[in-house]
């Protein structure tokens, strides 16, 4: 494992959502926008498709990537803390969660891994508050564009199957902003009722929407151009071998899977997963627990998509996941953790450096703790900035994440 | 509680063209297409009718019977009458009570249907019943505001409907606390919505003890319930330390509040301070607590705020917020003062056109538009309405995280979303699905009447019932080339635009921008 030890970053709690309460004031892209649409000539995308996993409610990455070396963590938890027989993996300072058993043989092959003690650059115990953050990336910056829409600028994306937010109704606002992209529920699902020889309900609906500005005209443009190219996808099959779970993340993970496939150009999709706020009743490591339950749904979606798409397609596919925050390193009354700030991150493909922990480990003594949450000793967006950089030819990482520079780690390989 | 998915999706910032007002819908310039000319038109969405902006954002939708209302007896006697919903008869909504009788069940109900073996422990039923309900009373209650409220509030302080280990509260949650205050007083809501086993549950605060207290009541509360996110740390640790003690009783599934596993010991929490010197004072601390977060200048601001994201515009303007604030305070934070001075703003007057129907929205406003009315018996079609809405994303009152659904049309402005509400149309108009509800003898007589001479007019007759609006000359066109017609094409009784066609004209007006403007 290649995680030393060392201490950084600032604790002090900052607000830059003062009016968060107007919920959704439509700020335009202004001029001191960075630009993210990169000038080169668009020649087909060779680049991995980046995947990110959006943990939602806040992840206990203590739990699931377990400093079992730690005295202090089995101190701070004396009722949910996994005992160290449970662990799997050979890592002799960090073991994986009994429920991650079967992403073992992929961590074993080093295309599973993780970074410890990663996070915001800020403490932000809001779940809110923190999801905005984290999906903005720009502190201290007047952007509000989502920074996987300015991956897609700066990966030189043209239509809304080049970036796609699986699994919802509703807009990803981590893709939100000036590049095509698109919200897709699920491929199935996407085919217009009505429309027929006779009856061109989609030319019809394209010529009512004809003039119409704004979101309104936005969004159903969108829609009535990515009817056609959906078609292609919706022929792409899972592997037959590959069962996946048949949760809303299995779903989602299982259409993410299709549109590889079938080339219809994606470079980056984004998926959630939820029900991570566990501040009751995390559990102790075993079925019908919270942790244990939601780690073992997480870990069967996982699986089976790097199964479907097989070890050759993995080699151009890599995911990781992020959290609006860690949680508490110290249960509370109720057998669960309050909201806390470091974190895990996991990682999946066929080019990462897996099979270890990345990072620096700061400890979990009182003194190296802030307000009594794991300190982040690696900003998130540097170590995205490093796969974007290495994985995906993503020349400008500061056009996407200002001021931050990509780690030096190792998480993935050069391509 | 648990915190899904769907959470990242609260304001999206969409960035659209350069056009950053959402009002901007109102009066655009359109481009002719294939016109070298490119001469401009204006495309009205919504017309100047100062009726129907009341009707569309007091109420779910304009109805025939509700516009005739409201053109006899005016807009100031209009909302008198809806803000004293009691004097509003209202058969359709004792109806929907009597047809979903678990629908806002008390705790003790349930648990006497379990014992009687006609329900089963921890079944969801009574929490979709209440679903099931809330959609019905939105469709066809005559107190079309008190609904509207009740969805605000249920929204404001979400319990998640329906979730686990809130199967036998959050029922009687919907009466007790958001309809028994929807237009009541903000702090007696927030009181006894502290006090309530589904809100102690569904935010821990019933796990929370002295030694150890779980901070997620305290927080939301703050964040989400009362000030906003202008709190510290300190202050939730403070609130969850007061907040010990309300618990519910394992054996009845009740409120008590349980002195033995409260926290001592003074508290400050955003100008609020207490002795909290013994454990007998947690509940009346609590209480003096909630009566303060309730009458807090924030949280009149934060009301205040979100009332104008509602009813006015998602970038509501500042001078009606700061009124509204000073209603709110001025009034011990009743609500019915509030909405009166909103309605009657200039401020409202003026936000014609700056609101999209979110999808919960568009369903309800749909089956009012098409006159359906509920099933001859049963319930099968009312229940697949609320699956409707959940398969849109918009289930009323089963958002999954504590903030509730944003309101703004940002959030909700996806190409797989409005391809649902799309389908939805279609399928309601042509009674493909659900095919239990009540349905007009005749569609075509009921929204057109005696048959129009041409095309055009086709379009127009049905684009005047459904928004009270005509569409712009291309859209128009657009219309009947649906038909492969033109406006000037005479109509006949024979053709399929007034016979099994009639219904897909239905849909493309209701799938288009026009009927999205709330």
């Amino acid at each position: 494992m290649t995680m030393t030890d060392a201490s950084c970053c600032t604790t002090s709690r900052r607000r830059f959502l003062g009016t968060a309460a107007a919920a959704g004031a439509l700020i335009g892209f202004g001029a001191d926008q960075i630009s993210t649409q990169l000038a080169y000539a668009a020649g087909p995308y060779s680049g991995d498709v980046f995947v990110l996993l959006s943990l939602r409610g806040g992840f206990d990455g203590l739990s699931a990537i377990v400093p079992a070396f730690d005295a202090d963590y089995y101190a701070a938890r004396p009722t949910i803390a996994v005992p160290r027989s449970q662990l799997l993996g050979d890592d002799p300072r960090f073991g994986l969660h009994p429920a991650l058993k079967p992403l073992l043989p992929l961590w074993n092959a080093g295309t599973f891994g993780a970074i410890h003690a990663a996070g915001q650059p800020t403490p932000n115990r809001s779940h809110f508050a923190a999801m905005e953050e984290l999906e903005r990336a720009a502190p201290g910056t007047s952007v509000r564009t989502g920074w996987l829409n300015r991956v897609l600028g700066g990966l030189g994306a043209t239509t809304p199957m080049n970036g796609m937010a699986v699994g919802s109704f509703m807009p990803a606002r981590v893709m939100a902003g000036p590049s095509p992209e698109l919200d897709l529920s699920s491929i199935d699902g996407f085919t217009l009722a009505g429309e027929a020889k006779y009856q061109p309900m989609t030319a019809t609906m394209t010529g009512l929407y004809a003039g119409v500005p704004g979101i309104m005209g936005d969004t159903a443009t969108r829609l009535t151009s990515a009817l056609g190219t959906m078609k292609t996808a919706t022929a792409a099959q899972p592997a037959s071998s590959t069962q996946y779970p048949t949760t809303p993340l299995g779903k989602a993970l299982r259409d993410v899977a299709r549109l590889v496939k079938s080339d219809v150009g994606l470079m980056s999709a984004c998926v959630d997963s939820g029900d991570w706020d566990m501040h009751e009743n995390l559990g102790t490591a075993a079925p019908g627990k919270k942790m244990y339950d939601n780690l073992t749904q997480l870990a069967a979606a996982l699986a089976a998509f790097a199964a479907d798409l097989g070890p050759d397609t993995m080699k151009r596919v890599t995911l990781v996941t992020v959290s609006e925050f860690g949680r508490r390193v110290a249960e509370n009354g109720s057998a669960g953790l309050d909201h806390g700030y470091g974190n895990a991150m996991l990682m999946l493909g066929g080019s990462i450096n897996g099979g270890q922990v990345h990072g620096t480990w700061p400890g979990l003594g009182d003194r190296s703790l802030v307000d009594g949450d794991l300190k982040v000793t690696t900003d998130y967006r540097a170590v995205i900035a490093e796969i974007l950089q290495k994985r995906c030819g993503l020349t400008n990482v500061g056009s996407v994440f200002p001021n931050v520079t990509p780690t030096t780690l190792g998480v993935v390989k050069a391509r | 509680m648990t915190l899904s998915p769907a959470t990242s999706r609260i304001t999206r910032r969409r960035v659209v063209g350069g056009t950053a007002a959402v009002g901007a819908a109102l009066v655009v310039p359109a481009v002719v297409s294939s016109s070298a000319a490119s001469a401009a038109a204006a495309i009205e969405l919504v017309p100047a009718d100062a009726d129907l902006h009341l009707l569309r954002r007091a109420t779910y939708g304009l109805t025939a019977a509700s516009v005739a209302e409201i053109r006899r007896i005016g807009r100031s006697a209009w909302l008198d009458r809806q803000l004293d919903p009691a004097s509003i008869r209202d058969d359709r909504g004792a109806d929907i009570a009597t047809r979903f009788p678990l629908a806002g069940a008390s705790n003790d109900t349930l648990k006497a249907r379990v014992k009687a073996g006609t329900l089963k422990q921890y079944a969801w039923d009574a929490m979709y019943q209440t679903g099931y309900a809330a959609m019905s009373r939105a469709i066809w209650s005559e107190r079309q505001l008190f609904e509207v409220m009740v969805d605000f509030w249920s929204n404001h302080l979400n319990v998640t409907c329906p979730s686990s280990d809130v199967w036998d509260s959050r029922p009687d949650y919907d009466r007790t606390v958001i309809r028994a205050y929807a237009f009541g007083r903000f702090a007696d809501m927030l009181k006894a919505s502290a006090k309530h086993p589904a809100m102690l549950t569904y935010l821990d605060n019933r796990f929370s003890t002295k030694t150890a207290p779980n901070e997620n009541y305290g927080r939301e509360l703050l964040e989400l319930h009362t000030v906003g996110l202008v709190y510290s740390e300190s202050d939730v640790k403070n609130a969850a330390r007061l907040l010990t003690g309300l618990t519910v009783d394992w054996n009845t599934g009740n409120y008590k509040y349980a002195a033995t596993t409260h926290a001592t010991g003074p508290v400050s929490i955003m100008g609020f301070s207490h002795p909290n010197a013994t454990t007998a004072d947690g509940e009346p601390g609590s209480l003096q607590l909630l009566d303060y977060l309730a009458l807090h200048p924030a949280t009149a601001r934060r009301i205040a705020t979100k009332l104008c994201v509602r009813f006015v515009s998602d970038t509501p303007p500042d001078t009606l917020v700061t009124r509204l604030a000073k209603v709110y305070l001025d009034n011990g934070s009743a609500i019915v003062p509030v909405l009166r001075a909103l309605f009657t703003s200039t401020e409202f007057a003026a936000s014609r056109g700056q609101k999209a129907r979110t999808p919960y929205e568009d369903l309800v406003a749909s089956v009012r538009a098409l006159a359906l009315t509920p099933d001859a018996s049963g319930t099968k079609g009312m229940e697949a309405l609320y699956y409707y809405a959940s398969n849109a994303g918009q289930g009323p009152m089963a958002w999954a995280t504590p903030d509730g659904y944003p309101d703004v049309e940002s959030a909700w402005s996806s190409p797989s979303g409005l391809l649902t509400r799309w389908n939805a149309h279609l399928n309601l108009a042509a009674g493909y699905w659900p095919t239990e509800l009540t349905r007009p003898a005749s569609l075509f007589t009921e929204l057109i009447g005696p048959l129009p001479a041409t095309y055009g007019a086709l379009v127009d007759t049905l684009a005047q019932r459904l928004f009270g609006q005509n569409l712009s000359t291309a859209h128009r066109a657009t219309a009947t080339a649906y038909f492969s017609k033109t406006p000037a094409d005479p109509l006949k009784s024979t053709d399929s635009a007034v016979g099994w066609a009639f219904p897909y004209l239905v849909a493309c007006l209701l799938n288009s921008p026009y009927f999205g403007i709330r």
